[in-house]
């Protein structure tokens, strides 16, 4: 009966963009595309070969880290961030980079716009159609929740805009894991009036389990009950997910998503970034 | 067909299920196994009528789970339980635990918000959670699932304001402090529903407006009067009980000539409308930052052998107030430190008589109660059918000084300060005192470093649970003091313990450094 309700929990949506920086939506950096396009091909040039094509760290020992996740990234204030390029890291392999002070400053925007969260980019696409298809022809909140709106199957994405970066919302749509996230797991459980009801544990150890159903209620195993849950291998969300939709309709519903936050954000100005996001 | 056949049980039983709107009726009937608000009731008593913890059994308390947080500073929460979820906060982050195991259902952390803070605390209403950031929002959430409803910011960090109190959900508003160095504080009352503000009391007057006469020519926006407590409810009366900061600066006073309205006051405000019924102020004109934001408990007992409506507080300035809450009236105030030195005693109206020479001097003052006071926001609890209030109580003096050097708001600037004296560090004593006078019954000593800021909780086990400056959490005999269990937390304890029940089975749990330790019966509970 499952099976024919279309869902989606884009498991890799779970996490935030950071938890010990703000980020901000209103770095000038990253509010300028032309500097951040001209970081990237400094990037290029004389980054990727320890930090990776796209900033996602190298592989090996004496290889950069991750500067699309990393918290000192983040929490780094430009003036430092163009330090760490120009005097290089003390104590560990990155070594100075004697550039003028404009391409240190373009490579700082680039850096930066791997961290940016998606609410701080202009971006192309139609918010409204894209609310439009969240809540309609996508059924995204059949399982998914914004501001109270939706499904409790899948991460609340009332905040999402300002935690994740637009190519973590891209991909979390075009190409989401078929293995569900720890705390999304899928389980079926009883519901008080008898009916079988789909729900996703929170936690859930040989001990207990703290499940949440599709109406939002909690259900908490002790002892017995927790040992005998049973799990399905696979996340609530179907992975064909994206097939149901235009590329123009899965545009305007990342548009729509990469506006979503909980706090006022200043509108973002300039032209869009192009389609796959900051990079 | 890429979905797996999942498995299903036979006889599956819930142990949950949690679909229940938490109302008015819900709140009057807590605390019981559900702990609804910070102090567990609206009276701020803290005495919960549980029992199966008590004299006889306490013997066999355990820790049940011990759960860690990444949060930088020492905890401070009283966590709330509703139907056997905890509910409980860190600076800038909210949890909901099973309060069995202590395990995570679902956990929000501010992205947005600058530095870490501490919180105190959240509030439930309705099928929402609620809790404050730092920079003062105040954030809605889906009690089961975590989902973030709304945001309000209802105070700007700009303006020199800070948030770290538990909200109060009362008739469907949730009430929400303010604290600053030098900015004029409020609390506000807003929807659950969307955070739209429907009230707020200043705790500084504005120019015209009764009481603004009562600061010279100082600039009233900068008065202070943190409200970073939030104070009782009285559904009969419909009146919350609002106590408020000290006025800044803090030590120094001549710029500020006159008492200084309504800084340490508690504010009778009418529920619906936030428009003061009454006001009773116990420092005017403070200059040792004894603030009024010990817990103004409400208790219905005989007072000189007729019932009266009373409000209690044992107050950071060393004295014990009982006053009448319907007037405001004061109808007693009785020391509870013995090191008590700014005052000989209290007037007919509850006016401090001023012991000369106690203000704050250049070269120092000697003062007794020390900064910290007498009491705090550590809370006191009351155990009605025995009459004993228990106050966790310093005895401690301190130098204080007072400098001229003009007050720039915001600026951190208090007006000098305080210096405890090295021989004389000052200890903590778990006191009970006749909740009608304030009389010592018992007295338990607490010898430590007097860095503690933990208080206690009662119950109907005939039990009182109080933190010590040692790091340990005890159990005393109500009546008598008697000390009858303990246990070392492992770190300094920041917060007051609270107990609940899942199951028809009693639980205790206290914050201590950044853990939260949950204890039960070893052979009553999973």
């Amino acid at each position: 009966m499952f099976a024919a309700t279309a869902v989606f929990c884009p498991s890799d949506l779970r996490g935030q963009l950071d938890r010990s920086g703000p980020p901000t939506t209103a770095n000038p950096l990253t509010r300028d595309p032309a500097l951040v396009e001209a970081g990237a091909s400094l990037f290029r040039q004389y980054c990727t070969g320890c930090h990776g094509r796209g900033g996602e760290g190298g592989q090996g020992e004496g290889q950069g880290p991750n500067l699309a996740t990393s918290w000192e990234v983040r929490r780094a204030k430009d003036q430092e961030l163009s330090g760490f390029i120009k005097n290089g890291v003390k104590g560990t392999a990155m070594p100075a980079f004697p550039l003028p002070d404009e391409q240190i400053r373009q490579l700082a925007a680039f850096v930066r716009s791997l961290n940016a969260p998606a609410a701080s980019l202009p971006i192309a696409g139609d918010v409204q159609a894209g609310e439009a298809t969240f809540f309609g022809k996508g059924q995204c909140s059949s399982c998914h929740m914004i501001r109270g709106r939706g499904g409790y199957l899948g991460p609340d994405l009332s905040d999402v805009g300002a935690t994740r970066r637009l190519g973590e919302l891209r991909n979390s749509l075009t190409d989401p894991s078929p293995i569900p996230s720890a705390d999304y797991r899928p389980v079926l459980v009883t519901g008080a009036d008898g009916k079988q009801l789909r729900a996703v544990a929170k936690h859930s150890s040989y001990w207990s389990a703290q499940l949440l159903d599709e109406r939002g209620n909690l259900h908490l195993l002790h002892g017995e009950d927790a040992a005998k849950l049973a799990f399905a291998q696979e996340s609530w969300m179907s992975p064909e997910f994206a097939k149901r939709l235009s590329p123009g309709e899965l545009n305007d519903l990342v548009a729509f998503l990469s506006r979503q936050s909980i706090r006022p954000l200043e509108p973002p100005k300039g032209p869009p970034v192009p389609k796959e996001g900051a990079r | 067909m890429r979905r797996q056949i999942f498995l299903l049980f036979s006889g599956f039983v819930l142990a949950f299920v949690l679909d229940a709107q938490v109302t008015s009726e819900d709140l009057l009937k807590s605390p019981a196994e559900n702990w609804l608000t910070y102090h567990g009731d609206y009276a701020g008593k803290r005495f919960s009528p549980l029992h199966e913890i008590n004299t006889a059994t306490v013997a066999g308390l355990v820790p049940k789970w011990v759960r860690h947080f990444t949060t930088g500073s020492d905890l401070e929460a009283t966590p709330l339980v509703y139907e056997g979820v905890m509910y409980t906060t860190a600076g800038n982050e909210l949890y909901a635990l099973d309060a069995v195991t202590g395990r995570e259902i679902w956990h929000y952390q501010s992205a947005n918000s600058q530095g870490r803070g501490v919180n105190r605390g959240a509030a439930i209403w309705g099928d929402q959670v609620f809790f404050t950031t730092s920079d003062c929002y105040l954030l809605s959430f889906r009690r089961t699932s975590g989902a973030v409803l709304w945001a309000r910011e209802f105070a700007s960090k700009a303006d020199g304001y800070s948030c770290s109190g538990a909200p109060f959900a009362v008739k469907g508003r949730i009430l929400v402090g303010v604290a600053s160095s030098g900015i004029n504080c409020f609390v506000a009352a807003l929807s659950a529903e969307d955070g739209k503000e429907a009230w707020r009391v200043w705790a500084v007057p504005k120019s015209g407006e009764p009481g603004s006469d009562t600061w010279g020519q100082f600039p009233l926006r900068e008065g202070g009067g943190p409200m970073w407590t939030v104070g009782t409810y009285d559904p009969d009366l419909n009146l919350i009980y609002l106590p408020t900061g000290n006025p800044w600066p803090d030590f120094h006073g001549a710029d500020r000539p006159g008492d200084n309205l309504y800084t340490d006051c508690i504010l009778a405000v009418d529920a619906d409308t936030g428009k003061m019924k009454w006001y009773f102020q116990f420092v005017p004109h403070d200059t040792h930052d004894w603030d009024a934001n010990e817990t103004p408990i409400l208790a219905d007992i005989n007072f000189r052998g007729q019932p009266r409506k009373l409000l209690l507080q044992a107050n950071r300035n060393g004295f014990y107030y009982v006053l009448d809450r319907e007037t405001g009236e004061f109808l007693t105030g009785t020391p509870f430190v013995k090191d008590l030195t700014w005052a000989t005693g209290l007037g007919a109206k509850g006016r401090p008589i001023l012991r000369p020479n106690s203000e704050p001097s250049a070269a120092g003052t000697l003062t007794c109660p020390s900064v910290h006071g007498a009491s705090n926001w550590w809370s006191p609890s009351l155990n009605p059918d025995l009459g004993l209030m228990y106050v966790v109580t310093l005895e401690q003096c301190e130098l204080y000084y007072s400098s001229s050097q003009k007050a720039v708001a915001n600026s951190g600037f208090r007006g000098t300060g305080h210096n405890i004296i090295n021989a004389r560090p000052g200890q903590f004593y778990l006191r009970a005192l006749d909740s009608t006078t304030g009389n010592l019954r018992w007295e338990f000593p607490m010898p430590g470093p007097t860095t503690m800021w933990a208080g206690t909780v009662a119950t109907a086990g005939n039990l009182v649970f109080s933190a010590d400056d040692d790091g340990d959490l005890a159990a005393f005999d109500a009546k008598t003091g008697k000390p009858l269990w303990h246990f070392f937390t492992g770190s300094n304890l920041h917060a007051s313990p609270m107990t609940f029940g899942v199951n028809g089975h009693q639980y205790v749990t206290i914050a201590s450094g950044t853990n939260l330790i949950t204890f039960g019966l070893a052979a009553k509970t999973p």
